[in-house]
């Protein structure tokens, strides 16, 4: 008789997980993001989940506590979506994604990226709403999403934001009314082009996600 | 599989002793045989001259030897016909010749395990009495020829273990007495003929490990016989058909690792002779039917790797003769029966891996005390784990990682003393080791990384001294490492990497002689590395990153030849690294942050494999060894931060593969070696404060890759090679302070990646490019500050709309502030001060403090003094058409406001009149005054007035604004 018994049982044993690797969490995170997405030019080849921590990346900026405060795969023709592990940089200043092919909904945990001051998200195939918890992005001042599929409407939570300096939602599909509260008393009427909008938010009369 | 080959062949020779003794007695009453080629001794002589025979297998077959004594023959009671004829295992090559044909009485032909060649010859088909056919384990090629399928008496077919081609022949469905049908390990094709449901009195049916697509046939039921049935490690697809279950003589059913979908059948419950099921790696998706739970025969059930749902259904205690159950890799939900198991059970092995479980820890699998190994990684479970698992008297191996389970350890855990390994990594435990681990002298694995337990080592663990591997990174253990760490002999992994762990590594240590990696990254540890630490002659990896280890390194470690992976960052140690350098196959040593002096050692490029070297911030002296260039490997080489001197070894340009090359900070002097353009992987290349000079060599731009280039604070002269315009991807692009001359280079404008660019504190002159405006990602800063720029400032720079800092300072620009200055929205550093600029500062940048401007020749407007009515007149010349406009408009609209509020006032008048109330005026005006906001109310716009918004975003980052500024000011 031939032997008929596969070792099926015995690679299991060899399954047996290895040593820990890294700890570094936003190494991790960003390594999640990187198995995300499809990288035909190879920028993000650099990215090695063994080392220490992530600083030695390209296209990765480290504070001198090697914290990650920068992204830059702006114009890098990366396509794929963005996880709620991007949520873990907590340090993160600089959110540089624009000009690539990131499709799918903006996440929710974004809004945990308590040291943003620029997020450039533009000129993607974004969709889905503006995440509310963007209201909680209190360091943010430059917020790009203009050149997307956005639906839904401007969460008023962002008129919380304070330090909001830009803000650029042109060319998506929102719809509702334009906030006029907080710095969106400033913002100029090309921010917010080509959408669905009904105009500017008139106080108590309509809701704001009227027509949406 | 060899063993059993090997067992086959002794039986054969053992039998064929036999043979040859009876044929001994007879032979002196046998006449010689006569050679002619009607006789089977004339053929056997023939087919003998075509084979290769180094082993003399075949010695004694000579025309002068009786036929029946020949080695491997057996003939027939009559001694006139050959009827066998074995050959297995005689280490025969040559190919399989067509003449075996005419051995017509053959019954029984065996040419296993050889070394045959060629194809099976068609011919074979012609031996009508072939019973037995064995041809496996050579490496024949072809197809199976069809005419196997006329061997009409043929009950025993192995061709497996060979080179065959094809697909398998429908003839075989006309072989109605096979019972064995082996064709494993070939390459073969197509799907599995119908026609194998023909053979009635088929037995075992092995096609493992071949290419055959399609589906299983239904006709396979007709096979009543079957016993074993194995088709692992193919391509089939479709379902398993339901009428398997009609084989119910099956006992060994293997399909794993091929496409098969749709559910288990239920009818499989019918195979009640069922001792083996293996159906891992399909694609196999619904619930397990719980009908299985009848297969009282089952010994080992594999249905792991594929989409299983549902809870579950089966059970140990249906299940009786259960000893091995592999579930893993599905998505099982709810938790485990309370009935799973009985007392009795058989069951050994229990794995669960990766579904989607959940449940306290079962405590149904603590009547299962057969059980050997239990897996239940990767699931959802939580809670405790019971003071009673020592019931698991058996237990060798226990895989809980990856659940969520909490608590801490019970202590007797100690008396389970049969355990090997315990994985409980990626856990919420919390609290200590017990103390009573050290009972298990078999314990060779203890993982628990990535959990919240504390306390201290216990120095217990170190009586556990058949310990190979130790891993509790990532919990908060604190206290000194055991100084009796030295008993584990075996150990080969201690990783203890992020802890609270403090006090000095124990001298033990040097005693774990097997230590292939020892971790002891991140944590409170100090002290120096102890001599002993020379014994560790396995050691690959060490790292110690981030302790307050101190002292110099001890020379004798230079004895440890086989390290690659160096990590000393963060820590005091001081003297030389020469001790580092015992090993030529380095891989990865990294220094940085330490108090190492002396030079880098040459010798160093004798580990060719080395691609991270990073000695940064040290005391390192001397000059970078020529010899560095040897590493071809090298990705990443940081020196930055020593006290380095002399050249840059040109010989670093054959290190194709650097990527980053960091030699920033030390006292580097020469000129910039151009072969440096030739890295072409280079992404980010730092020689600043060094005392280089020359120019910035144009073959730089070769560097197409380059992301970060800074070259400031050095001596570099002449012009800014315009081949920077290569570099598309640049980032960041830093050549401040140095003395470089001539004008920007228009090219810039190619380099649309940059966000940070500093040429600050130079020579350069003309006028700023125009192109620079097209660098629309510039954000981090652009500082043009300290410059002999002349002419005006281009509007272009407008466009810059991302700029958060831009500084202009201290050169010869003259004019007025470009109108388009209004656009830089993002802008929060600015300074224009000290050159030659006048007019009107744009209302936009009233925020920005008086530094930002001072020493212009006449600015004006806030935050300076407001401006003459002729500097007004002066900007607004520029447009007049426009002024003219708003004129008019202004004009007619307080015009018009005029006549409505004459109106009001003349109504409000004569109101009052009416009333003759003796109030005085002043409160009108100033409520006049307040309403006058409302104007917005009636305006076009919906947005307040631009200096409104002005005053908003600049009190945003006011702070930040006088910080930039102080930093500005403090540069030279």
């Amino acid at each position: 008789m031939e032997p008929f018994i596969s070792l099926s049982f015995i690679f299991l044993f060899l399954h047996y997980p290895t040593l820990s690797l890294s700890t570094n969490s936003e190494g991790n995170a960003l390594h999640a993001l990187r198995s995300r997405l499809s990288d035909p030019n190879n920028v993000l080849q650099s990215w090695d989940p063994t080392l220490v921590n992530p600083c030695t990346w390209f296209h990765v900026t480290c504070d001198s506590n090697n914290h990650v405060i920068r992204l830059d795969l702006g114009n890098s023709n990366v396509s794929g979506t963005l996880g709620p592990e991007l949520g873990q940089l907590q340090h993160l200043q600089y959110l540089v994604l624009y000009r690539n092919d990131f499709t799918g909904k903006i996440p929710e945990e974004l809004g945990n990226l308590k040291s943003l001051i620029s997020m450039d998200l533009y000129d993607n195939r974004f969709e889905g709403k503006i995440p509310k918890s963007f209201g909680k992005l209190k360091s943010l001042k430059f917020m790009r999403l203009n050149n997307n599929n956005l639906t839904g409407s401007i969460p008023r939570e962002l008129t919380r934001l304070t330090d909001l300096k830009m803000f650029d939602v042109s060319n998506n599909d929102l719809c509702g009314t334009i906030p006029i509260e907080g710095n969106f008393e400033s913002f100029p009427m090309e921010s917010f082009e080509n959408n669905r909008f009904n105009g500017p938010e008139l106080k108590g009369l309509v809701p704001y996600d009227f027509g949406c | 599989m060899r063993l059993i080959r090997i067992k086959h062949s002794a039986m054969a020779s053992i039998c064929m002793c036999h043979f040859i003794l009876q044929l001994a007695i007879v032979f002196t009453v046998v006449v010689p045989p006569i050679v002619d080629s009607n006789t089977d001794s004339y053929w056997l002589l023939r087919i003998k001259s075509q084979l290769i025979d180094p082993l003399g297998a075949l010695k004694n077959w000579s025309p002068t030897t009786p036929i029946c004594s020949w080695n491997g023959l057996t003939c027939e009671v009559d001694q006139t016909r050959v009827i066998g004829l074995n050959l297995s295992g005689s280490g025969i090559s040559g190919s399989i010749s067509h003449e075996f044909s005419h051995l017509i009485s053959l019954q029984a032909l065996d040419l296993s395990s050889n070394l045959f060649t060629g194809s099976i010859p068609s011919e074979l088909g012609q031996l009508q009495n072939l019973r037995i056919l064995l041809l496996y384990s050579n490496y024949l090629s072809g197809v199976i020829p069809s005419e196997i399928g006329n061997l009409s008496k043929l009950q025993v077919l192995r061709l497996g273990d060979n080179m065959l081609a094809g697909e398998i022949t429908r003839s075989i469905g006309n072989l109605s007495e096979l019972t064995v049908l082996g064709v494993a390990n070939c390459n073969l094709n197509g799907s599995i003929p119908v026609e194998v449901g023909n053979l009635k009195h088929l037995v075992s049916l092995d096609l493992q490990v071949n290419r055959l697509s399609g589906f299983i046939p239904r006709e396979i039921q007709a096979c009543e016989e079957l016993q074993n049935f194995a088709a692992s490690n193919n391509m089939l697809e479709g379902e398993i058909p339901s009428s398997i279950g009609s084989l119910k003589s099956l006992r060994i059913m293997n399909l794993a690792n091929n496409s098969l979908s749709g559910s288990i059948p239920s009818s499989l419950s019918l195979l009640s002779n069922l001792t083996y099921l293996n159906l891992l790696g399909n694609k196999l998706n619904g619930e397990i039917p719980s009908e299985l739970n009848s297969l009282s025969q089952l010994q080992k059930l594999d249905l792991s790797r594929n989409n299983l749902s549902g809870s579950l259904t089966l059970l140990n205690i249906k299940l009786q003769n259960l000893e091995t159950m592999v579930l893993s890799d599905n998505a099982l939900t709810g938790s485990i029966s309370s009935k799973f198991c009985l007392t009795g059970s058989k069951l050994q092995q229990l794995f669960l891996s990766r579904n989607k479980l959940s449940g306290r820890f079962p405590l149904e699998l603590l009547n299962c005390n057969s059980i050997q190994q239990v897996d239940l990684s990767g699931n959802r479970f939580e809670g405790e784990l019971p003071s009673s698992l020592d019931k698991l008297q058996n237990l060798t191996d226990l895989v809980l990682n990856n659940n969520s389970f909490t608590g801490s350890l019970p202590p007797e855990i100690g008396n389970i003393s049969s355990l090997k390994s315990l994985f409980l990594f990626g856990n919420f435990f919390t609290g200590k080791i017990p103390v009573e681990i050290g009972r298990l002298k078999s314990l060779n694995t203890i993982y628990l990384y990535d959990n919240q337990m504390s306390g201290s080592i216990p120095r217990e663990l170190t009586n556990c001294t058949s310990l190979t591997g130790i891993d509790f990174f990532g919990n908060h253990f604190s206290g000194p490492i055991p100084e009796t760490i030295g008993r584990l002999k075996h150990l080969t992994i201690l990783h203890l990497r992020q802890n609270d762990l403090s006090g000095p590594i124990p001298p033990s240590m040097g005693y774990c002689k097997r230590l292939q990696l020892l971790a002891l990254a991140d944590n409170k540890l100090s002290g120096s590395i102890p001599p002993t630490f020379s014994y560790l002659s396995q050691i690959s990896t060490i790292t110690l990153y981030n302790n307050s280890f101190e002292g110099s390194l001890p020379d004798s470690l230079s004895l440890l030849r086989n390290l690659k992976i160096i990590n000393f960052s963060n820590n005091k140690f001081s003297g030389t690294i020469f001790p580092l350098t015992g090993s030529n196959s380095l891989t990865v040593l990294d220094l940085t942050n330490n108090s190492f002096s002396g030079s880098i050692p040459s010798i160093l490029a004798s580990s060719r494999d080395l691609t991270r070297l990073r000695l940064a911030n040290n005391y390192f002296t001397g000059t970078i060894p020529s010899e560095l260039g040897h590493l071809t490997e090298l990705n990443f080489l940081d020196l930055s931060l020593n006290n380095l001197t002399g050249h840059v070894p040109p010989q670093l340009s054959n290190c194709k593969k650097i990527e980053h090359l960091l030699l920033n900070n030390n006292r580097l002097s020469g000129e910039l070696p151009p072969l440096l353009g030739s890295l072409q992987e280079l992404g980010e290349l730092d020689l600043s404060f060094n005392n280089f000079h020359g120019r910035v060599p144009a073959e730089l731009g070769g560097c197409s890759k380059l992301l970060k280039l800074s070259l400031h604070h050095n001596n570099l002269s002449g012009e800014i090679p315009p081949e920077i315009g290569n570099l598309t991807s640049l980032n960041v692009f830093n050549l401040q302070r140095n003395s470089l001359s001539g004008i920007i280079p228009l090219t810039i404008q190619q380099c649309t990646k940059l966000y940070e660019l500093r040429l600050s504190e130079n020579f350069l002159s003309g006028a700023i490019p125009v192109e620079l405006g097209g660098v629309t990602e510039l954000q981090v800063i652009l500082d043009l500050s300290r410059n002999l720029f002349s002419g005006e400032i281009p509007s272009s720079l407008g466009n810059l709309m991302k700029l958060e800092r831009l500084d202009i300072s201290f050169n010869q620009l003259q004019g007025q502030i470009p109108h388009s200055f209004s656009q830089l929205t993002s802008l929060h550093v600015l300074n224009l001060s000290h050159n030659h600029l006048h007019g009107l500062i744009p209302s936009t940048f009233s925020g920005f403090p008086l530094s930002s401007f001072l020493n212009n020749d006449h600015l004006c407007g806030p935050p300076l003094a407001l401006c003459s009515e002729e500097t007004v007149k002066e900007r607004m010349s520029l447009s007049n058409a426009q002024v003219a406009a708003i004129i008019v408009a202004i004009v007619l609209t307080s015009t018009l406001i005029c006549l409505v509020m004459l109106y009001i006032m003349l109504r409000i008048w004569c109101n009052w009149i009416k009333v003759a109330i003796s109030s005085e005026d002043g409160v009108m005006v100033e409520q006049k005054t307040r309403n006058g906001e409302y104007w917005n109310m009636n305006s076009p716009e919906w947005f307040p007035s631009p200096d409104k918004q002005n005053s908003s975003t600049t009190c945003i980052c006011n702070p930040k604004i006088d910080a930039e500024a102080r930093e500005n000011t403090l540069v030279r």
